[in-house]
């Protein structure tokens, strides 16, 4: 019977459990769910980690090309996340069709990346105006059960962590480029940022870490990530009002979080 | 107005100055042409109109952004912000008026000299109100920025904002001038932000205010 009125009345049901303060998989509201790491286990990629906070499921590979600076920024290189939400993960998804979320995220975790200062984009320079390096951190969703943001900043942070890349010199004369792939070095991570997503539900409860069922339900989500003990990131894109005290207890809930995953970060990375 | 306890508090508020003009567009169901400072951003408003089958839904109308840059394709940046504006605009209509139908927003930014996102969003609200769309709420977008010193800048123009430490975007209702939307930048503590976010409180009066002398001398 249960599970017919959860099909018929989602929001009744998950209601009856808010009201003894427990939510339908046995959390409290701020109970996160556990997370779990695996880095370079892609051996193609120069880089990798796959990530899972619950159910929600994030593979994060890294490919590490040359290219030629922009004119801007001679001696800068580049990283570019991308996330990708394929019908795999969900059934909200289609092929083909551009992804409204998968824009969404992507945009979310550059600004984040950018905003916390991860990489000194300068040390990706192997000769001014000539030759950089270009790490693209592609993100495959395999499984979306809610925080998709969390668990791929996560796997870019280990995958950047874990990334060796070769030696490479350049002879500014002759234009050549010479790759010694039986040398490799690991780059400097100055900063490892968390990433927390909360929901709001009947505009007043405030959920952290949520399902994907428990986000289909919502009337508000927002992601705040933290870098040692500071916010670097707060997207809260439009739903349920919110006033100085809520804000305030997300904002202490998501500085709550870092500890615990940079310590299961560092565990993994040793 | 002066509902606000916090409006007294900062009497010496200094938003860039706002210039609106009404309904520049004669074939849309509403818009606007808002400046703030030299931040100019055009917002046309067509609804309820007829929805593609697709994304109809039964209980709501359904709402279609879509944000112009000035030069070029829409990049990622530009698509997060128009996914921004598209929740807060389903945040403050009152959608269930119109079932089955599509409310169509389009932005075209003309100009940007800093503030932006705020600027495009009290223009939509602008267009929303001249095109009679039923709403729960108007919205106010503010601007500021952190630098050095703990010093809190509001609505600073782009030379003001070169330095900046953190940016702060922040969208309040109408009604308790609670926060409906939120996008930051830059790293900064909580004492910072609630300084921040103090401030461009008391500032949204200010362009409430804006509005209701704006709709109150437009030609009926």
């Amino acid at each position: 019977m249960a599970e017919q009125y959860k099909l018929i009345h989602p929001s009744k049901y998950y209601r009856d459990y808010l009201n003894v303060n427990i939510r339908p998989d046995g959390r409290e509201f701020d109970k996160l769910r556990p997370n779990a790491i695996n880095v370079g286990s892609i051996t193609t990629a120069d880089g990798s980690a796959i990530v899972k906070v619950g159910n929600t499921n994030v593979v994060c590979g890294i490919r590490a090309e040359l290219a030629k600076p922009k004119a801007s920024t001679p001696d800068q290189g580049f990283l570019v996340p991308t996330i990708e939400l394929t019908p795999l993960c969900s059934p909200k998804y289609r092929t083909g069709s551009s992804n409204e979320d998968a824009e969404l995220y992507s945009a979310a975790l550059n600004d984040i990346l950018i905003n916390a200062d991860c990489l000194d984009l300068k040390k990706l320079c192997i000769y001014k105006e000539k030759l950089v390096w270009c790490l693209y951190c592609d993100i495959s969703c395999l499984d979306h059960d809610g925080c998709v943001i969390d668990a791929s900043l996560i796997a870019v942070i280990a995958a950047l962590r874990n990334l060796k890349l070769p030696k490479v010199s350049y002879d500014a004369e002759i234009e050549k480029i010479s790759v010694d792939t039986s040398i490799r070095e690991s780059i400097e991570v100055k900063s490892s940022p968390v990433s927390t997503t909360l929901m709001v539900f009947d505009d007043n409860v405030i959920i952290t870490d949520p399902t994907a069922e428990e986000e289909s339900l919502s009337s508000c989500i927002l992601t705040i990530a933290v870098c040692n003990g500071e916010v670097c990131y707060i997207l809260k894109p439009g739903g349920t009002p919110f006033n100085s005290e809520q804000m305030d207890l997300c904002i202490k809930r998501a500085l709550a979080r870092e500890k615990s995953v940079l310590k299961l970060l560092n565990n993994v990375l040793k | 107005m002066g509902s606000d306890t916090g409006d007294d508090a900062y009497s010496d508020i200094h938003l860039r100055a706002l210039n609106c003009e009404v309904n520049p567009l004669t074939r849309s169901d509403g818009s606007a042409m808002l400046t703030q400072g030299e931040t100019a951003v055009i917002a046309s408003v067509y609804g309820p109109v007829e929805v593609k089958t697709q994304n109809l839904q039964i209980e709501n109308a359904t709402l279609d952004v879509c944000y112009r840059p000035k030069t070029g394709l829409p990049t990622i940046t530009d698509r997060s912000r128009e996914n921004v504006i598209k929740r807060i605009c389903e945040t403050a209509i009152l959608t269930a008026l119109h079932p089955r139908t599509s409310i169509v927003v389009v932005i075209q930014e003309l100009e940007n000299r800093s503030g932006l996102e705020a600027c495009a969003v009290n223009a939509v609200c602008l267009a929303l109100l001249n095109g009679g769309i039923a709403m729960k709420f108007t919205v106010a977008g503010v601007h500021s920025i952190l630098k050095e010193n703990d010093e809190i800048v509001l609505d600073p123009d782009s030379k003001e904002s070169i330095n900046a430490l953190a940016h702060f975007t922040f969208v309040f209702d109408s009604l308790q001038r609670n926060v409906v939307a939120v996008n930051t930048q830059g790293k900064f503590n909580m004492a910072q932000y609630n300084d921040a976010l103090t401030i461009c409180r008391a500032a949204s009066g200010k362009i409430f205010e804006f509005y209701r002398e704006i709709i109150s001398k437009r030609p009926v």
